[in-house]
């Protein structure tokens, strides 16, 4: 990693068992003698010139969630392993790199070229790969011969604790054959089954599921640059025919695109992902291009490109059916959908949670009645049934009885009431003295004591009208002396 | 042959002015107009609201938020009986501060269906003028609310005529709801001012709160005059009435003392001298 040739050996030191030990080191301090779990008092005897510093556990991770994210380019199934390991599940991608050979070549020369250095082997089963990439010397253990080729391996390849390697070695078992051969009962008691588990999962007797870090979008459309693209009209131009690429696959299934993501691989190995959502099923390359371009158009600092990005792919995360419809040849497109892509371009631009709509709750307490849902994630075709009681069927209409305006937490009073339960007769609200000539009330609500506990507060509600016309919703806190000697007044809402 | 070319120039120039004014009026009018249901106002009007524009609906107060909302709920009730598009609500983040949220149920007891509201909540006031402009646009839409604190500096008259020619255009009815803020030039059609005034009791419960009774004052009016009215609320009708106006509570300004200042919206009528 470091191009000064008189460089001195790197590495990276933590504090293990009261003592600063090694955690990590280049090939230059390994050439010197210097290995992992060596106090650093010894590595500064052998080498004085020894450069060191503190590992840094989170950046690691974040490095190798990045190197795990770039990977995503050869596989959708990439799952992390320990704090420097990476699993790629290439079973069917091969092909599309030239087979196995080219495939661990291009990971290799690509990840060497960023300046790691990296150790790739490709086998039947995770653990086979696990040890041949650590242990062996060689890159592709072929499924026939996965028993022999990691038999010669040290018991450590076996994914154990230390401590039951240690304790195998004392018994002579050295190697993966050494365990392999012998009867496998004794050696489960006396070791404790993991060993046993472990070297079924590398042999193939056992399966091993690893579990990938993003999940596997139900379709994919990818295109790859041999001259790398920079300007956002290409970006844009891909995007568009990606997403045509994708119509056919759509139409087969009947489904649209819910929710989209596009993936570029910078050619440094950075990979940057942006993501939409739409309302309702799209199949359109022009309307989820004209979602990215708003997704785009909403970063702060623009796509960086970079030295430009040779991959580019999108992603299909979520499909909905999609109910073909005619189109009326009149009108054109129908105000629904018009509204739909108005919803998901907004949704694009400043965020899909900040574009809402308002769903009902049950209950009776005023500021849990309702919520709100992001726009783009309720059901088209659905929104009649929010259940919202609008009086337009029965042959009374609703009296009006709540605000249309609604503080989001109910702000204190100084209140003045005439009786102890009754309404008040002046009260000040943000420093303002209002003089109360009508009300009504009380409409008590009780507190739901199997979310708010045994000792919450009943509410009484009145209503009230002070000498200029302005109609407000309060509220006294608590039923006098039987809750509360002193209950408390809040402002809840304003009425037309 | 002078008075003739001077005939001629007279009217070219009327023809023009007459262009003039009728390009304001025309692509407004093409979308329909929306009656209150009274006289008065709807004479002021023209026969009532453009549908295809931009008005302007202002409070004084932070706590006038609630008058102003139902008198735009109620003319919203009116309008989505006819269209059936969604409304789309956009809360500049200043304002929800002081006023908070619309409440559904509230809006459901006034006639309107809280689940035809979309609600934007942008983090900037830049991202609602964006969210407003952009929805203008979308003919589906049965009306755009874009809800502000006072007078931001942001939203000029290139904003507002921005607004009034896409609302123009696209038929869309569009208001701006100017919580606590002056009045402002705009290129909005007409502007409102709201206040309430006391209600007088419902009419089987002599001490309780009436119907909403409204003050309002019809500030600017491009195509007509300003005026003053007091309206109220007929829930059975869903529609507003005019209140007669109470003269005795106001009183003539004193003839020793100077003159107050000018009020918004009076203005009186006097016969021409010529």
């Amino acid at each position: 990693m470091n191009g000064r040739p008189d460089a001195p050996p790197i590495i990276a030191i933590a504090k293990i068992k009261n003592a600063m030990r090694i955690c990590a080191l280049d090939e230059h301090a390994r050439t010197l003698g210097l290995h992992k779990g060596q106090t650093l008092s010894d590595a500064r005897a052998l080498v004085p010139s020894l450069e060191c510093f503190d590992l840094d556990m989170a950046g690691d991770g974040n490095l190798l969630a990045g190197i795990a994210g770039w990977c995503d380019r050869y596989t959708p199934l990439v799952a992390i392993d320990g704090s420097d390991g990476l699993f790629l599940d290439i079973s069917g991608c091969t092909h599309l790199f030239g087979g196995e050979n080219a495939l661990v070549e291009d990971i290799v020369t690509r990840l060497r070229a960023q300046g790691f250095s990296v150790r790739a082997a490709i086998a039947d089963t995770p653990g086979a790969a696990w040890a041949m990439a650590r242990y062996g010397t060689e890159t592709i253990v072929p499924a026939e011969k996965t028993r022999d080729m990691i038999g010669p391996l040290p018991l450590a390849a076996l994914r154990l604790e230390a401590q039951t390697v240690t304790d195998l070695n004392r018994m002579g078992l050295k190697t993966i054959d050494c365990v392999a051969d012998v009867a496998r009962a004794p050696l489960a008691t006396r070791f404790g089954s993991d060993v046993l588990r472990r070297l079924d999962q590398a042999l193939g007797r056992e399966d091993e599921v690893i579990s990938p870090l993003t999940p596997v979008p139900e379709l994919s459309a990818e295109r790859r640059f041999a001259d790398p693209i920079a300007l956002q009209d290409d970006i844009e131009h891909t995007i568009r025919q990606l997403a045509s690429h994708l119509k056919t696959s759509f139409e087969q299934r009947g489904v649209g695109a819910r929710r989209l993501e596009m993936r570029l691989f910078r050619v440094d190995g950075q990979v940057q992902s942006l993501a939409v959502r739409a309302s309702t099923p799209l199949r359109d390359a022009d309307r989820i291009l004209s979602l990215f371009k708003e997704r785009i158009s909403a970063l702060h600092d623009g796509l960086d490109a970079g030295f430009g990005f040779d991959l580019v792919r999108l992603n299909i995360l979520e499909c909905d059916a999609y109910d073909s419809r005619q189109i009326d040849l009149i009108d054109g497109v129908g105000p629904e959908d018009e509204t739909h892509a108005l919803i998901d371009r907004l949704g694009a631009r400043l965020g899909t949670d900040r574009v809402r709509q308002f769903a009902r709750a049950d209950t009776h307490i005023p500021e849990r009645s309702f919520g709100t849902v992001p726009a783009s994630l309720a059901r088209p075709g659905k929104q009649d049934e929010a259940g919202f009681d609008l009086g337009l069927t029965s042959s009374q209409t609703l009296p009006l009885i709540r605000p249309v305006f609604f503080l989001n937490h109910p702000e204190p009073v100084e209140a003045i009431a005439g009786v102890p339960e009754g309404p008040p007769i002046r009260f000040r609200w943000r420093k303002a003295l209002y003089e109360v000539t009508r009300s009504e009330g009380p409409e008590r609500i009780a507190c739901e004591w199997w979310r708010d506990g045994r000792n919450a507060l009943s509410r009484d509600y009145f209503r009230v009208e002070d000498q200029v016309g302005y109609r407000f919703w309060l509220f006294r806190h608590g039923l006098y002396e039987r809750e509360t000697a002193t209950p408390q007044w809040y402002m809840h809402g304003l009425f037309p | 042959m002078h008075a003739a070319t001077k005939l001629q120039d007279l009217h070219a120039l009327r023809h023009a002015v007459r262009n003039l004014s009728e390009r304001h009026d025309r692509p407004a009018s093409r979308h329909g107009r929306l009656a209150f249901g009274i006289s008065a106002i709807d004479a002021a009007l023209h026969g009532g609201l453009t549908i295809g524009a931009l008005h302007e609906v202002r409070c004084g107060f932070a706590r006038d938020i609630g008058a102003a909302t139902g008198f735009l709920s109620a003319i919203l009730a009116g309008l989505s009986a006819q269209k059936h598009g969604r409304i789309l609500w956009i809360d500049d983040p200043a304002s929800s501060l002081d006023a908070g949220h619309l409440f559904p149920a509230g809006l459901a007891q006034l006639g309107l269906d809280p689940a035809r509201f979309v609600i934007v909540r942008p983090v900037d006031l830049q991202g609602a003028m964006w969210a407003a402009s952009e929805a203008v646009k979308c003919a589906g839409l049965t009306a755009i609310i874009l809800h502000l604190k006072g007078n931001p500096a942001g939203f000029d008259m290139t904003a507002t005529r921005r607004l009034m020619l896409r609302a123009q255009k696209n038929g869309v009815l569009t208001f701006l709801l100017r919580q606590s803020g002056a009045e402002e030039a705009s290129a909005a059609a007409t502007r409102w001012c709201v206040r309430p005034a006391p209600s007088n009791g419902a009419a089987d419960f002599e001490p309780g709160i009436g119907m909403m009774r409204l003050s309002l004052v019809l500030e600017r009016n491009r195509n007509g005059p300003t005026g003053q009215w007091s309206i109220s609320w007929n829930h059975s009708k869903r529609a507003f009435e005019h209140v007669p106006e109470d003269f005795v509570s106001r009183l003539h300004s004193p003839a020793d003392r100077p003159d107050s200042p000018p009020q918004m919206g009076q203005v009186v009528a006097l016969e021409r001298a010529s």
